[in-house]
């Protein structure tokens, strides 16, 4: 019996030296995990900066503390944006929230009272001269220049731009096929449908390829057809690296093109991030509105439904 | 529903004078003008109370003939207010009977109306000679402002629903201009008639013809009562009052088409190619000359501005002859002058004509020189091509090529001094333009009260510049020889330099206040 009592000790022993070991080399695992969880969260946190000063270089339009006020109405109020290369950058916001103003101030055509606005680093109230070549512009409701053909407002606009003639002349073609207006090149824009005059602003916006498009209701009164057109040559010009800040009516566009969106009402921005953000669990539309507070204003309009004879 | 548009018609009256100080100013000025013609001519028929009745009858005919044209002719050469369009009122579903009282009586509110009241009120004084007289006055006073208000809407509205297209409107304009340029001899033929001689004689004649006709049955009618002929009187009404019935069945026939007419759409013949954008060099400045030279082809307005140059030279030579200046002497005057106006007149306001397209220069940050230099372009070979033309014609006319210099350089130096001038005026002081689109004559809904300054200082300006060369030139005519030729050099001289210098610096102010510039149009 001492033989297998000695045994059992023995085997005991062993058993628990065994454990012992498991628990030490458990414990060793434990430990090189833990070290490599806090080396790859410090390499992460390394990327992550890098990313950020990146971005933070990347930045082509950047808008601080904007103002203007006509007569007593403070149109925009101190509107602060940072939109990064490759990138677009909805704005909504209501009829007469200060869209239109705002994205007049960024592109240089109405001045701002306060503010300042960066293109690619250059002041453009400063130095309009360098920040506007890195701006494709398209306004809206300014008149175009419509006693010119199209072919000739687009050959103006190139020109202005100073792109040599032969230049101006190919990309005509192309945009023009792009964009479906081959047939309408050689009648006056006055002649045009509202869509159409759209498009060709658009082109014009596009012919000297600029760093940034900023464009005011670009979809407006425009065919699916073309605003499909309109978003592909969109999406291949941000694929490329170019940047667009645009504004619309329509929730569902900005979704579908839009990486971040600024919701803009009475000249402030109310909620700003990307589109996943300002979004959340709902659609854009709801979260607009929610933003905006219109649901709770509309008054069930009982004689609306009591129709006049 | 009358009511409603007369109150209406008020609070657009009243909404005129929400406005700058200088539009209303303009406002009163125009306001006075018309109250101010109006009370002149009823103190005229208040005078005529004293005269026979035989002169009074001719003057109150040809001129009232003359004023109830005017209401009719002058809404369609000139194109008139169309704030209450009845196409405005088309989805309303207002019955069209309503719509055209309503809207006929609310143009009963307004200047026009209250000029023609006036008038009208002041010759029934006229007509104050005893009972019957003034009841058919009276009678004629109400048929009077009726017609005249009445008439204005149907021709309004006739035009503005024949002439809804850009293009109809554009040919119209100028067909209007032509009429006009064509009235104008006529004018002064009527003006050289003896009148202390044959006057009466004429009016008369005049007078007689004009009762029978709806222009002049309503005017004639008191005067064959207080004549004692009270069934003539009894027929002028009767014309007058199936006139006015005429007159209403058009109104309200127009009214009923032209809610169910929308604006016309006009299509028109394509343009291939480039146009003149494939003639000029490939730069800033040779696109903006193409611009303005297409503009210039395709726009009614620049023609409407250029419409007084060949007239003024011959107004002023029809003026100048009978006055005793000999005729060798008159041919010195058109080329210059024409030199004058094509330069001052067409390009001076030129950035309000683009209103709002003025974006794309702005936002393109183009060179304020290349902007100013393609600007005067089509002025300048309009010039040149007057003074190339021009030069030995005038030669030819006046009998001595002595005289040739001196007309070049006075003729280059007014020129080129006015779109100097013009340059640095249109990018530092524009002011309202008719709106791209708009008929010629259209006015913009703001006030001349801005514009005259800067017409009647840069006139000036262009004149005081220009004074060495024209002074020497009028030297050359004098004494000749070296004198002649020192008109052309100075003049040249002054006007390359005002050129120059007027691109230069009106590009400055241009690069400047490119976004104040598009502020400004956008305003109008």
């Amino acid at each position: 019996m001492g033989f297998s009592l000695d045994t059992v000790d023995h085997v005991q022993n062993a058993d628990s030296i065994l454990a012992k070991f498991d628990a030490l080399i458990e414990k060793l695992h434990d430990e090189s995990a833990e070290e490599k969880r806090t080396v790859q969260a410090e390499v992460k946190k390394k990327q992550k900066k890098a990313k950020a000063e990146a971005a933070e270089k990347a930045v082509v339009l950047r808008v601080e503390g904007l103002s203007k006020q006509f007569g007593e109405t403070k149109a925009v109020d101190e509107i602060s944006l940072e939109v990064s290369t490759g990138t677009v950058q909805g704005i909504v916001g209501p009829n007469g929230a200060g869209k239109t103003t705002t994205l007049s101030m960024i592109c240089g055509l109405l001045r701002p009272d306060e503010g300042k606005v960066f293109v690619d680093g250059m002041d453009v109230w400063a130095n309009p001269a360098a920040a506007k070549r890195q701006m494709g512009v398209l306004p809206d409701r300014l008149r175009l220049f419509d006693r010119l053909t199209g072919n000739q407002l687009l050959y103006y606009a190139g020109i202005l731009r100073d792109l040599p003639p032969q230049t101006v002349r190919e990309r005509i073609v192309q945009l023009s096929r792009t964009f479906g207006f081959e047939d309408a090149l050689p009648r006056l824009v006055a002649d045009y449908s509202a869509g159409m005059v759209k498009k060709i602003a658009l082109a014009a916006a596009l012919i000297h390829s600029p760093k940034l498009l900023v464009l005011d209701e670009p979809f407006e009164s425009v065919d699916p057809v073309s605003a499909s057109a309109i978003i592909e040559v969109l999406g291949n010009y941000v694929k490329a690296g170019g940047t667009v800040v645009l504004s619309s009516h329509s929730m569902e566009l900005i979704e579908r093109m839009c990486d971040s969106v600024a919701i803009i009402v009475d000249g402030k921005v109310l909620v700003s991030g990307t589109v996943d953000e300002v979004r959340g669990a709902g659609r854009l539309e709801d979260k607009f509105i929610e933003v905006v507070g219109g649901k709770g204003a509309v008054e069930d309009l009982e004689w609306l439904h009591d129709f006049s004879s | 529903m009358v009511a409603r548009f007369l109150k209406l018609k008020l609070r657009l009256l009243g909404n005129l004078f929400r406005r700058s100080p200088w539009q209303i100013f303009g406002l009163v000025v125009g306001f006075s003008y018309g109250v101010g013609t109006a009370v002149a001519a009823a103190a005229g028929l208040i005078a005529l109370r004293l005269a026979p009745v035989e002169l009074a009858r001719d003057v109150v005919v040809s001129a009232g003939s003359l004023i109830v044209l005017g209401f009719l002719l002058v809404p369609l050469v000139f194109g008139a207010d169309d704030t209450l369009d009845p196409r405005s009122f088309s989805l309303f579903g207002i019955p069209t009977s309503k719509l055209s009282l309503g809207l006929a009586a609310a143009a009963l509110i307004g200047v026009p109306a209250l000029a023609i009241t006036l008038v009208a009120i002041a010759q029934v004084v006229t007509w104050t000679r005893d009972a019957g007289t003034v009841l058919v006055a009276l009678i004629s006073m109400v048929l009077i402002v009726a017609t005249c208000i009445l008439g204005a809407r149907v021709t309004t509205s006739i035009a503005a629903l024949l002439l809804s297209s850009r293009r109809a409107r554009e040919v119209t304009g100028l067909t209007s201009l032509l009429v006009l340029s064509a009235i104008a001899p006529l004018v002064a033929l009527a003006v050289t008639v003896d009148w202390a001689k044959d006057g009466l004689r004429v009016l008369n004649g005049l007078a007689g013809v004009l009762a029978f006709t709806p222009l002049g049955a309503v005017w004639a009618a008191p005067a064959a009562a207080a004549g004692g002929n009270a069934g003539l009187a009894i027929l002028f009404l009767f014309i007058a009052a199936a006139f006015l019935a005429v007159l209403w069945f058009a109104w309200s026939f127009v009214v009923s088409r032209m809610l169910v007419t929308p604006e016309r759409v006009s299509r028109e013949r394509p343009h291939a190619g480039l146009g003149w954008f494939g003639l000029v060099p490939g730069n800033q400045a040779g696109a903006i000359a193409a611009r303005s030279l297409s503009y210039w082809g395709r726009d009614a307005r620049y023609r409407a501005s250029l419409v007084i140059v060949p007239v003024i030279p011959a107004v002023m030579m029809a003026a100048l002859y009978p006055a005793g200046v000999p005729f060798h002497v008159l041919v010195l005057l058109p080329v210059p002058i024409m030199c004058f106006f094509i330069a001052w007149s067409t390009v001076h306001n030129d950035v309000a004509f683009d209103n709002t397209a003025i974006w794309l220069h702005v936002a393109s940050n183009i060179r304020g020189w290349a902007d100013r230099l393609g600007r005067i372009v089509p002025p300048l070979l309009l010039g040149i091509f007057v003074i190339a033309l021009g030069t030995p014609l005038t030669v030819w006319g006046y009998g001595s090529a002595d005289v040739a210099p001196a007309l070049i350089g006075m003729s280059s130096c007014v020129l080129l001094v006015g779109l100097g001038l013009s340059s640095v005026i249109s990018a530092a002081f524009p002011y309202p333009a008719v709106h791209p689109g708009a008929g010629p004559f259209a006015q913009p809904q703001s006030s001349a009260g801005g514009a005259s300054w800067v017409q009647g200082l840069s006139f000036f300006a262009v004149l005081g510049i220009s004074i060495p060369s024209v002074w020497l030139a009028v030297l050359a005519l004098q004494r000749g020889g070296g004198y002649s030729v020192a008109a052309l050099l100075v003049g040249l001289a002054i006007g390359l330099a005002a050129i120059i210098a007027g691109v230069y610096f009106g590009g400055k102010v241009f690069e400047r206040r490119g976004p104040e510039l598009l502020a400004f149009t956008a305003r109008y």
